[in-house]
C-alpha cells in the first residue's frame, strides 16, 4: 500500500505510514498523531489509529529521574509504534498500556526515593540541632 | 468528570516540573544537597544515562552550555525535543491544540534506547575517550 502523502511503500496491512505517520485506513483523512480517545462534541471522530507511546515521559524518566524502569518503557513506546506500522491497532494499545504503566512505576519510585531522601534531610537536620 | 480530574493531575505534573525547573534555576545540585543522589549511583556507584542531568540543567539555565556538555552531553541534546514534546502533549490535553508532532519509526525509538543503555555503559568505562563522558568537567580540561 502506497501512502497518499509521501508515497512511501507500506505492508498492506499497515494502520500508519511508515515513513510520514498518516493513517493509511479508509475513511477521513490523517488523524494526527494524537493521543487517542479525546472526543470533540460535535466532532464525527476518525477511526482512532494514533495510539499515544508515551516517549517523552519514558525519555524524562529514563534521563532525568536516573531510574532504570524507563528503558522497559522506551522498548514499549518502540513497540507501540512497530505494532501501528503493522497494522496491529489491538497489539498497540496493549504496548502503550505497558508504556504507560513503566512511566507510572518509575514516577512513583522517583517520588519514593525523594521522600525517603526528604525525610533523612530532615532527620539529619533535626539530629543536628539536637547535638549542638 | 474523570476529565477533570485528570486535567487536575496533569495541572499538577506541570505545576511540579514548574517548580523543579526554579529549585533547578537557584541551587546547584553540585553543591546544595536538596536535590536526591541518583539512586543508581547511590546503590551500586555506577553512573546511570541520567547522571549529572540535574547539574547540567542548572547549568543550561545559567547559560553554560560547556559546562552543561560536560556533565551530561545526553540531556544537553535530548532536553529541547522533550520540553517540545512536554509542550505538546499539555497543549493537548489541557487546550486541545496540536502542535505539529513528527512521527518516529519503531525502529528509530529502538536505535535511540540502545544509544541511551551504550551511552550508561560507556561513561563508566575508566578508558580514555570514554571517561569524558562521565559527568564532571574533564571534558573542559
Amino acid at each position: 500500500m502506497f501512502c497518499s502523502q509521501c508515497g512511501a511503500n507500506n505492508t498492506d496491512t499497515a494502520a500508519v505510514c511508515m515513513q510520514c505517520g498518516r493513517s493509511l485506513q479508509a475513511g477521513p483523512p490523517a488523524t494526527p498523531l494524537q493521543p487517542a480517545g479525546v472526543l470533540q462534541p460535535g466532532v464525527v471522530q476518525p477511526a482512532p489509529v494514533a495510539v499515544q507511546n508515551y516517549l517523552v515521559f519514558a525519555i524524562l524518566a529514563t534521563v532525568l529521574c536516573c531510574l532504570p524502569a524507563g528503558i522497559p518503557a522506551i522498548v514499549y513506546a518502540a513497540q507501540v509504534n512497530g505494532k501501528l506500522q503493522m497494522g496491529d491497532v489491538a497489539g498497540a494499545q496493549l504496548a502503550s498500556k505497558n508504556a504507560k504503566m513503566w512511566c507510572l512505576i518509575s514516577a512513583g519510585l522517583g517520588l519514593g526515593v525523594g521522600l525517603i531522601y526528604g525525610v533523612l534531610v530532615m532527620v539529619g537536620l533535626l539530629s543536628g540541632i539536637h547535638s549542638n | 468528570m474523570q476529565d477533570r480530574r485528570r486535567n487536575q493531575l496533569l495541572a499538577a505534573l506541570l505545576a511540579a516540573i514548574a517548580v523543579g525547573a526554579v529549585l533547578l534555576e537557584v541551587f546547584d545540585p553540585a553543591t546544595s544537597g536538596i536535590f536526591p543522589p541518583c539512586p543508581v549511583r547511590y546503590l551500586t556507584g555506577w553512573y546511570c544515562p541520567g547522571c549529572g542531568s540535574l547539574r547540567a540543567i542548572h547549568q543550561l539555565l545559567h547559560g553554560n552550555l560547556r559546562a552543561a556538555w560536560a556533565l551530561n552531553p545526553l540531556t544537553v541534546v535530548l532536553l529541547p525535543f522533550l520540553t517540545y514534546g512536554l509542550a505538546a502533549f499539555a497543549l493537548f490535553k489541557l487546550r486541545e491544540q496540536e502542535l505539529p508532532q513528527p512521527y518516529l519509526r519503531a525502529s528509530w525509538i529502538r536505535a535511540l534506547c540502545v544509544v541511551i543503555i551504550l551511552f550508561g555503559i560507556a561513561r563508566n568505562l575508566p578508558v580514555h575517550p570514554f571517561d569524558l563522558l562521565a559527568p564532571g568537567m574533564a571534558a573542559l580540561r
